[in-house]
């Protein structure tokens, strides 16, 4: 037999494949494909025609308003990402490694999940009674006299942004890295004791490499959400924080159909941009 | 043997576990340069017994001592003991050679890198594992995974290895062939094993010694032919695997079981009477024979080739299986009727008879 054959025979029949290729240039790349060609129309006033023009790409780019969105989606990702790995991983650790028991791990991630019973937006809202000037924050910190007037800077700033996308997020970091850590062998980590290695050791060594498959997944996922943003900062900011997300919402409420898309092109390649990185990192297909 | 210092001594060490004792106060001491091999069913705590002196596992109560320093508190990764785990527990991120230099290039004890390189590389020259050291540990066999395993332990040059069922997890063949590499390693090092096995020829071929442990106590220590031809009780007797126990009453140094009335030359003390005798010891005879001494009625069911013998079961009676081993260098097997009844005889005197009058 030869190894053409052979790789026939063990991927099956490839008419299965169909359905899902199907779908993806459906609902994927013609929509992108889609996007990318409306970034190069002409937008006028009350009108837009497919005559080609760079018109919307010099704008975006000629625009403190825009570059300014992309570097603040920049930012307020790099800070998600960072808070969300800061507070995840230590949690992780706990839920994945320290407790013994599959079942107590199993119930703290389950408690980890039971915010997403209730609705993403209500999530998000619930944050304004607790961070506003008149907020439970500031009404404790009053209460305890650790403060004389309320912090106003908790609400309606970046800073609220960041705080609310950390607390949405962070279960998406936690979750795969607990993951990857409840897979490591007991004995590995008994081992490494054995050999003379105290605690910080073992966990550079042998703990944190293999939990990356699951730091960089968590990453990923909450890459993904954080960068195509626009709720939490429309409702947690005053409109005064502006994300890619945002910009595309109002280009689009307001019908600028070419700017909309230079604009989600641009986040689209972030992304990409995002993830190969991540997946630079470790290889996925080996390690899963 | 006698000139030999303890190297690790176990004082009265209980460990249980929600109310089971694991170990119920286990006193063992093993000397420098020692094979020991520790022989139990599972669960009869073999492996609790050595993650307490890994220091895996803390006693309840009991000391244990290495070299002569009291490390019952003492943090695991300051013993100095070796391990090697039954499924290798390598380090699956690391190559053959990370593994090995891994306790040297994080342990307690700083090494230089110039002399981790040099103890690395003649540790696997000598588990022979050369060309191997940048492999990844899931590119190896199961054999050579175990040499690494074993490697990583002995760079660190202990004075004590712990071997949990390392020849476990291997097949048959691959066993016998680690099983006389490891005396030869340890042979060379001059390092005390401390070895755990379930399995009794694994225990009694390898051992100086070998201890027999059964539900967290220690019920037998000796050379290994000792243990083998004197079990000091039914109990070891029946985990040895070589012994066909009769159940009976002892009275006046006669034994009284479904083979008939037998004098006992020797009791051994136990606290139940039980008659066993050795599976090569019986012997098959037609159910005519007049036989003088012990004899059984027994039925002929099966039997199964074995290699070197031929084991040949019969039920007697009472529905109990009698083993009758046929080694083949005394010639070939007879061949029996199915389902016809033989008469099993063996000489008194060969017997081990168990029972409270025993001294």
């Amino acid at each position: 037999m030869s190894d053409a054959t052979v790789t026939a025979k063990r991927q099956g029949p490839s008419w299965l494949i169909l359905p899902g290729i199907v779908w993806m240039a459906l609902f994927m790349v013609v929509p992108i494909a889609m996007i990318c060609y409306v970034s190069f129309w002409t937008q006028t006033t009350f009108n837009i025609s497919s005559t080609p023009t760079l018109a919307s790409w010099k704008q975006f780019f000629a625009s403190d308003t825009y570059t300014g969105a992309l570097w603040t989606t920049v930012r307020i990702w790099l800070i998600v990402l960072a808070t969300t790995f800061i507070i995840g991983y230590p949690t992780a650790l706990f839920v994945g490694l320290f407790v013994k028991s599959k079942t107590l791990s199993t119930v703290l991630l389950v408690i980890c999940v039971i915010p997403f019973w209730t609705s993403f937006l209500i999530r998000v809202l619930a944050w304004r009674p607790m961070l506003g000037k008149e907020g439970a924050i500031n009404i404790i910190l009053q209460k305890l006299h650790i403060i004389s007037q309320p912090i106003e800077v908790l609400l309606f700033t970046e800073l609220s942004v960041i705080i609310g996308m950390s607390q949405i997020y962070c279960v998406f970091m936690v979750g795969p890295i607990a993951f990857m850590l409840g897979r490591i062998d007991r004995n590995i980590i008994e081992a490494a004791r054995d050999l003379g290695a105290g605690f910080g050791r073992i966990f550079w060594k042998i703990i944190f490499p293999l939990s990356l498959p699951g730091v960089v997944v968590g990453a990923i996922f909450v890459s993904v959400m954080v960068l195509g943003e626009f709720a939490t900062s429309g409702a947690l900011s005053g409109r005064k924080v502006n994300l890619l997300g945002n910009i595309i919402v109002t280009q689009v409420g307001s019908l600028k159909w070419a700017m909309a898309s230079v604009t989600g092109v641009i986040l689209t390649v972030v992304m990409g941009m995002v993830i190969a990185a991540f997946l630079r990192i470790v290889d996925l297909k080996r390690e899963l | 043997m006698t000139t030999q210092t303890a190297i690790f001594r176990i004082d009265g060490v209980t460990k249980s576990y929600g109310g089971v004792k694991a170990l119920d106060s286990v006193t063992l001491e093993a000397g420098v340069n020692e094979y020991l091999s520790l022989l139990g069913p599972s669960g009869s705590g073999k492996t609790t017994l050595l993650r307490v002196i890994a220091g895996f596992e803390v006693p309840d109560s009991g000391r244990v001592f290495f070299q002569g320093r009291d490390i019952t508190n003492l943090p695991a990764h300051e013993r100095g003991i070796g391990f090697v785990f039954q499924n290798f527990a390598l380090f699956p991120h690391l190559t053959v050679r990370q593994n090995i230099a891994f306790g040297m290039a994080n342990g307690a004890v700083p090494v230089s890198a110039q002399e981790t390189a040099q103890r690395t590389q003649a540790i696997i020259d000598m588990v022979g594992l050369t060309g191997m050291e940048d492999r990844g540990v899931d590119q190896i066999s199961g054999g050579q995974r175990q040499r690494v395993a074993l490697a990583r332990t002995l760079v660190m040059q202990p004075k004590l290895v712990l071997l949990d069922e390392p020849l476990g997890a291997l097949d048959a063949n691959l066993r016998g062939r680690m099983r006389n590499e490891l005396r030869a390693i340890r042979e060379r090092m001059g390092v005390t094993f401390l070895h755990v096995t379930g399995s009794e020829t694994e225990a009694l071929a390898m051992g100086d010694s070998v201890v027999v442990l059964d539900r967290g106590r220690i019920i037998q220590r000796g050379a290994p032919d000792d243990v083998y031809s004197t079990p000091a009780s039914p109990d070891v007797a029946h985990f040895l695997n070589r012994f066909n126990l009769f159940d009976g009453t002892l009275v006046d140094g006669k034994f009284t079981g479904a083979f008939g009335t037998v004098a006992a030359a020797k009791v051994t003390r136990a606290p139940r009477d039980v008659y066993a005798i050795r599976y090569d010891r019986l012997r098959v005879m037609p159910l005519s024979t007049a036989a003088k001494g012990p004899a059984l009625k027994a039925t002929y069911i099966a039997n199964e080739y074995l290699g070197s013998s031929v084991m040949n079961f019969f039920e007697a009676a009472d529905g109990k299986v009698v083993e009758v081993e046929h080694h083949l260098s005394l010639g070939a097997p007879e061949t029996y009727e199915p389902r016809q009844d033989y008469l099993l005889t063996w000489a008194a005197d060969q017997a081990i008879v168990f029972g409270r009058e025993g001294k």
